[in-house]
C-alpha cells in the first residue's frame, strides 16, 4: 500500500524564516551485524507537536530513539536534535529530555538522590529536583528508595528527570506501558499541556487507541522503513481509525 | 568535569555499595589476620611472616577496591542508570575519569582502614601469644599507607575492568579469581613464570606496602608499576565507553 503523506507537511512552517525542524531523522540506517534494525530511515518534527511513533515490535523504534540520544552510533545517515548530534549538544539536558526504559533506577537510591546526580552531571540548579517532584506528585515518596516503588511511580519519576532540565523536546519510548488508567490519563493531559506551550514530544507506542488520543502527528515504521508518516487527522480521514491504517501499513491485516 | 565529578561523588554517596563492600573487607581483614595469628610460634616470630600476616590488609583491601571501582560501572550498567548518566553527561570519557578519581578516592579510604586494622590487629594477635612483633616503624607505616595506595590503584584497574566487560557478574568474578587464583598460578612454580612474576599487578600491590623485599620489587617501584597497570585500564575503559553503543 502507498499511504504515504507528503513530505512537505512534515517540515516547519516557512513564514518562521529558516528555523531548523527540532528533530531531523535523514536516511537514518543502523545495522547490528546481518541484522538492519532502521534501514533509510527519514523523517522530521516541528515544534509545538505531539508525534506518535509508531510500529510492531522490533520495527526499531527503540534503536531509532537511542541514535537520536547519542547512545548508538548510525551505520549511515544521521539523526539530528536541533541541528545537532547529540554528544555535540552543549548542555543537552536543557534541550531534550527522554524516558527510554522505566525500570533505569538503582534500586538502593532513593528517588531524590536519583534526580539530584543528574541535576549535578546537567549543572542544573538543585530547586529543579524539587521542581520537578512537584510536577510529578513524587514529593511523598521522594526519599524512599526506588525498590519501595510502584511501576506507575518510576515512569512519573522517569519523567521528573527527563523534565529537569525543562527541555524543549521530550522523548519517550512506551511511556505508557504499564500505567493504570489515571496514570495513562495523567500521562495524556500532561503532553498535550508540554506541547501547548510550543514544545515538541516524540513517544514511541504500539498501543494504538492510547496513540490516537494523545498525538496529533504521527510517523509508522515496520521493519526499519518509513511505512507512513503525516497529521493524524489526515492519515485517518474516511472513517478510518488509527488502527486500521496501521494494520493495513504493517502488513499484519488478519 | 566539575560537574560530572561531583554527580559521581553523590552516585557512590547514596546507595550502600560503597558501605557494604566496606563492612565486607573490614571483616575479611579480621578472620584472615586472625586465622594466620594461629601459625606455629616459631614462624610467625620472623619478620618476613609478620610482614605478609599484616599485610593481608593490603591484600584485600586491593581486592575491594578493586569490586567497588568495577561496581561503579557494572551497577549502572546493570540497572540501565547509564542512559540516563549519558543523557546528562554525553561527554563518555569524562564520566569514566570521574568514575576513576571517585574511586580511586575512596579505594584509599579502604585500603587506609585495612591495612591499619590489619596491623592492629596483627599486633594484638601477636601480642597474646607473647611474640615480639619485630617490625619498626617505617614498616608500619608502609603496611598502613602503602595498603592505601595498593588500593587506590587498584580502585582504578577496577574501573577499566568494569568499563571494559560491562557485565557485572563476570567482571566481579574475574578481578576476584585474577587476585586470588590466577597471578598466584602464573607467579608460581606450576608455570614458571617465576620472577617475572614480580611484575604482575597483585605482586606490585604487595610490593607497595613492603611485602617480600627479596622476591618484590621496591615499594616506590611497585608503585609506580601498578599506576601504570591503573592508567592503562582506566584508558582503555575510557575509550571502550566512549565508542561503543549503549544498549
Amino acid at each position: 500500500m502507498s499511504e504515504r503523506v507528503d513530505e512537505r507537511d512534515l517540515l516547519p512552517p516557512p513564514p518562521d524564516g529558516a528555523r531548523d525542524p527540532v528533530v531531523t531523522v535523514a536516511s537514518l540506517t543502523k545495522r547490528y551485524g546481518d541484522l538492519v534494525a532502521v534501514d533509510d530511515l527519514t523523517f522530521s518534527l516541528r515544534s509545538g507537536t505531539v508525534t506518535g511513533f509508531l510500529g510492531p515490535n522490533g520495527a526499531g523504534k527503540t534503536t531509532t530513539l537511542r541514535v537520536l540520544l547519542g547512545l548508538a552510533e548510525p551505520s549511515g545517515g544521521e539523526a539530528l536534535a536541533f541541528g545537532h548530534r547529540y554528544r555535540e549538544l552543549e548542555q543537552p539536558a536543557r534541550r531534550i529530555g527522554a524516558v527510554l526504559e522505566s525500570s533505569d533506577f538503582h534500586p538502593g537510591r532513593s528517588g531524590r538522590d536519583h534526580l539530584r546526580t543528574l541535576a549535578l552531571a546537567a549543572r542544573l540548579p538543585s530547586s529543579r529536583v524539587d521542581d520537578v517532584l512537584a510536577l510529578v506528585e513524587l514529593e511523598p515518596a521522594a526519599d524512599r528508595r526506588v525498590r519501595t516503588y510502584s511501576l506507575g511511580m518510576r515512569q512519573r519519576l522517569g519523567l521528573a528527570g527527563a523534565l529537569l532540565g525543562d527541555p524543549e523536546l521530550l522523548v519517550l519510548d512506551e511511556p505508557a506501558n504499564g500505567l493504570d488508567p489515571a496514570g495513562v490519563h495523567w500521562l495524556r493531559r500532561f503532553l498535550r499541556r508540554f506541547a501547548e506551550r510550543g514544545r515538541t514530544v516524540l513517544v514511541s507506542s504500539h498501543m494504538l487507541a492510547e496513540a490516537a488520543q494523545t498525538v496529533d502527528h504521527v510517523v509508522i515504521i515496520d521493519r526499519g522503513h518509513r511505512v507512513a508518516s503525516g497529521r493524524l487527522e489526515e492519515l485517518t480521514e474516511h472513517g478510518r481509525t488509527l488502527e486500521d491504517v496501521f494494520l493495513g501499513l504493517t502488513g499484519t491485516t488478519p | 568535569m566539575r560537574a560530572e565529578l561531583r554527580a559521581e561523588l553523590l552516585r557512590q554517596r547514596s546507595t550502600r555499595t560503597a558501605l557494604g563492600l566496606f563492612g565486607a573487607m573490614l571483616g575479611l581483614v579480621l578472620l584472615a589476620v586472625l586465622l594466620h595469628g594461629l601459625l606455629p610460634a616459631e614462624s610467625l616470630g620472623e619478620t618476613h611472616t609478620q610482614l605478609l600476616v599484616f599485610g593481608r590488609g593490603e591484600f584485600l583491601g586491593a581486592l575491594f577496591a578493586a569490586l567497588l571501582g568495577a561496581m561503579s560501572i557494572t551497577a549502572e550498567i546493570r540497572h540501565g542508570t547509564i542512559r540516563s548518566t549519558f543523557l546528562v553527561s554525553p561527554r563518555r570519557e569524562r564520566v569514566v575519569v570521574a568514575k576513576v578519581a571517585v574511586s580511586v578516592l575512596i579505594g584509599a579510604g579502604f585500603g587506609l582502614a585495612a591495612g591499619a586494622l590489619g596491623v592492629g590487629v596483627g599486633a594484638a594477635a601477636l601480642g597474646a601469644r607473647g611474640i615480639d612483633v619485630r617490625l619498626d616503624g617505617g614498616d608500619y607505616a608502609l603496611l598502613v599507607f602503602g595498603a592505601a595506595g595498593a588500593a587506590a590503584l587498584w580502585a582504578g584497574i577496577g574501573v577499566g575492568v568494569g568499563a571494559l566487560v560491562r557485565n557485572q557478574v563476570p567482571a566481579l568474578i574475574g578481578i576476584c579469581a585474577w587476585l586470588l587464583f590466577v597471578e598466584g598460578l602464573l607467579a608460581g612454580d606450576l608455570v614458571g613464570l617465576g620472577t617475572v612474576g614480580r611484575f604482575l599487578p597483585g605482586a606490585a600491590a604487595a610490593a607497595v606496602s613492603g611485602q617480600d623485599p627479596q622476591l618484590l620489587l621496591a615499594p616506590a617501584e611497585g608503585f609506580v608499576l601498578l599506576a601504570s597497570y591503573a592508567a592503562a585500564w582506566a584508558l582503555a575503559g575510557a575509550i571502550a565507553m566512549s565508542r561503543r553503543d549503549v544498549g
